[in-house]
């Protein structure tokens, strides 16, 4: 099945960005196809690079290792305009890009799953 | 127009307390031009999006209820307002700034069944 995802939230403030990941390699373990995550609004932080939790895990980086491996993952160039976000602080397997990767993931999708507060 | 490129876009929250309305009404007309059959539900607090004469100034933000009444210029036209959350909240279609449709639960259970996808703010 083609699953298309939608990250609503950024890490560690709530579970969604945790959740958004754990279940999209669940899905590709059950041989499932993600068609690409969308990081909206407070999402896009879930690509900051700089991010470095003294003794936990790192999302961002947990993020950039599933792109790494073929997954798409945008974040919203508006959202990221707001939270002061260049290219240059986003992880190299997270990319900016506009609605329009978001319709695209929706009319590809069979399902499409958002994770928010 | 096939069920994937329908979309609702479920506001549920009220207009200024935090980002998630504003930004379902940029999404809406982020998504609406690329070929996106886009309807609009409110339900729960987000019915206070539609609520007549807003005035977030003192805020330093911009009205949502002088947003929302310009998506039909944009082509958005399906606009639907569950009614028992207007009625809980002692409003009436006469208080909002736009024509939408009233829904009960049942309906907004169909739309939302009838979609391909769901957005929810």
């Amino acid at each position: 099945m083609k699953i298309g995802v939608l990250v609503l939230e950024g890490p560690y403030q709530h579970q969604a960005a945790d959740s958004a990941y754990h279940f999209t390699k669940a899905a590709l373990a059950r041989g499932h196809e993600i068609v690409g995550i969308f990081l909206y609004t407070d999402g896009v932080n879930n690509g900051n690079r700089f991010i470095k939790p003294p003794g936990e895990r790192n999302i961002a980086q947990m993020w950039d290792e599933l792109g790494a491996q073929g997954i798409d993952i945008v974040a919203c160039t508006a959202c990221a305009k707001f939270r002061g976000f260049t290219r240059d602080l986003m992880v190299d397997h997270v990319q900016l890009s506009g609605l329009g990767s978001l319709a695209e993931y929706m009319q590809t999708a069979d399902r499409f799953v958002t994770f928010g507060d | 127009m096939t069920m994937r490129n329908q979309v609702a876009v479920l506001m549920r929250k009220a207009p200024y307390g935090s980002v998630y309305t504003a930004e379902g009404f940029r999404s809406i007309m982020g998504v609406g031009v690329f070929e996106m059959d886009v309807r609009v539900i409110f339900i729960d607090d987000g019915v206070y999006a539609l609520v007549k004469g807003q005035d977030p100034a003192g805020l330093d933000m911009k009205s949502l209820g002088d947003g929302f009444p310009m998506l039909p210029d944009f082509g958005i036209t399906k606009f639907y307002v569950h009614d028992h959350s207007l009625a809980e909240r002692g409003l009436t279609p006469d208080d909002l700034v736009m024509d939408v449709e009233e829904v009960d639960g049942n309906a907004v259970a169909r739309l939302l069944a009838e979609s391909g996808t769901v957005l929810p703010f």
